[in-house]
């Protein structure tokens, strides 16, 4: 080939400024033409000829990734029979194109689960929810119940949660551990999920190819459009006892020295109720006690609540509350932390 | 005595070959392990292309014109949705502002989004051209070439 000398380099006095341009991390959209044009100019005898161009052009092919991963580095503590607990996701499309992905949420059978448990029950009605207002909480009533998310960009990151029902009767530390899938799926329609995509199989052609490029990350499949994460629910419940204790305050004999259980006696019942030390806050925790027969409710005295424990003793610190009716007495402690004792005191006078 | 008859006959032009001709090609460049390990650069249609892939264009030119053609200069915009890689034949000079200047891209500049001045890198040429020196004989063939990643 003979080889041209060209135009030795320009006198740059003046330096010469462009700006820099980012890149889209995904790449050129799938689809997209890269054409290339080239013009050469020239004289012929002194005299500038016709401009001669050429061009040619080359489709981009669709280079499918997606990542779907937990969010929030933590499992989500629950309570038995809690309803729509949440679990939160996010599935990042790094393809070249906007792409629908078809959504799974699945239970676990066993194992380990994503935080390190071991997975011994299942949440039941689940479903999954799409952030819609983007602000990384699920809001009842406002997020969107998908089975698919619709129109993805390139480069964008969708957060998804899914919600579910923990049954009652699990045990504090009992472990459900959920997966979510994503499946990329065509994301031309807006509104409906598009075909699940398959790889241009045989002879590359000269239109749009389709190429599965995503990684084997959380343990799925590479190369085969598809990727999912994990996340679990942990039980926290509140593990309560009940005792109840009684004695003998007076009696018309003896006074308060040394009384004894007979007809007059006035005697003080406790009902001391426990909340084993790692559990859940119990609250609500509603005592009821019918009285003993051949007694008569101390109206005076009446009933007292959220008092507390010195050893096996009731000390008489607690408030004025609950109620009498009928023959049962009925005190509310409001709220029980775990290796917290509180008490239900009240009083009787034997007939 | 007879007299002649002589037509004149304008000769008629035959359906005139283009002065220059000039061609486009693009392939894909792929860089395989080759038998003893050593990486092996081998050049692909471009049926399958995808962000990342190397391309490698080739400007064919021809000087069909019959006469020397000079102040021949090619020009080619680096086409969107790649960035240019470099490789360039020798003596081509590169803009990094769009075609309004060009030179030597180790002697050029650019401002970054944050205002700061830097020397311009291969990701920031938008032209490349080739000016030729002396007049490209006629008959006279060749070829130039670069090479972008499909951004």
């Amino acid at each position: 080939m003979i080889r041209n000398r060209i135009a030795a380099g320009v006198s740059l006095a003046a330096l010469i400024f462009g700006t820099a341009t980012p890149a889209n991390a995904a790449g050129t959209t799938a689809g997209s033409n890269i054409v290339n044009n080239v013009t050469v100019d020239f004289k012929v005898g002194g005299v500038s000829q016709n401009q001669i161009s050429a061009s040619n052009s080359l489709v981009v092919d669709r280079k499918v990734n997606l990542t779907v991963a937990e969010v929030g580095n933590a499992t989500t503590s629950v309570s038995p029979g809690q309803s729509a607990a949440v679990t939160t996701f996010s599935v990042t499309n790094s393809s070249n194109a906007t792409l629908d992905f078809a959504l799974a949420a699945t239970n676990r059978s066993g194992g380990t689960a994503a935080h390190g448990g071991t997975d011994n029950f299942d949440v039941s009605n689940i479903k999954m929810y799409v952030d819609t207002n983007s602000n990384g909480v699920y809001d009842a009533g406002t997020d969107q119940q998908v089975t698919y998310l619709d129109q993805v960009a390139a480069d964008a990151v969708v957060t998804v949660f899914v919600v579910a029902d923990v049954p009652l009767g699990r045990s504090t530390g009992d472990v459900a551990g959920v997966r979510l899938t994503a499946t990329a799926a065509d994301g031309s329609t807006a509104g409906s999920q598009g075909a699940v995509l398959t790889q241009t199989a045989g002879a590359n052609t000269a239109a749009m190819d389709t190429v599965f490029a995503d990684t084997n990350a959380n343990g799925n499949t590479a190369n085969d459009g598809i990727g999912f994460a994990e996340d679990d629910y942990t039980v926290l419940g509140a593990n309560v006892a009940a005792t109840k204790t009684s004695r003998v305050v007076s009696d018309p004999i003896n006074g308060t020295t040394n009384p004894k259980m007979i007809p007059g006696a006035t005697v003080e019942y406790c009902i001391a109720v426990a909340n084993g030390s790692g559990s859940a806050t119990a609250t609500n925790v509603v005592v009821t006690d019918p009285l003993p027969a051949q007694t008569t409710y101390d109206s005076t005295f009446g009933i007292k609540v959220n008092g507390t424990v010195t050893g096996a003793t009731c000390n008489a610190d607690g408030v004025a509350g609950g109620s009498f009716a009928g023959t049962t007495v009925t005190g509310t402690i409001a709220s029980l932390l775990a290796a917290d004792t509180r008490t239900v005191v009240f009083r009787v006078t034997i007939n | 005595m007879l007299a002649f008859l002589l037509l004149a006959v304008t000769a008629v032009p035959a359906a005139a070959e283009p002065q220059v001709s000039l061609t486009s090609h693009v392939s894909v460049v792929r860089i395989k392990a080759g038998r003893s390990g050593t990486p092996v650069r081998s050049l692909e249609e471009p049926k399958l292309v995808t962000p990342g892939d190397r391309l490698l264009f080739t400007l064919d030119y021809s000087n069909n014109s019959g006469k020397p053609a000079d102040h021949f200069v090619v020009s080619d915009p680096v086409p969107s949705g790649v960035i240019f890689a470099g490789e360039e034949s020798k003596g081509a000079e590169v803009s990094v502002d769009s075609g309004k200047s060009f030179g030597p891209l180790d002697t050029l500049k650019v401002v970054d989004a944050d205002g700061k001045r830097r020397a311009a890198r291969p990701s920031d040429v938008t032209h490349v051209r080739w000016t030729f020196a002396r007049a490209v004989a006629a008959g006279e063939r060749g070829e130039l070439r670069f090479e972008a990643i499909v951004k």
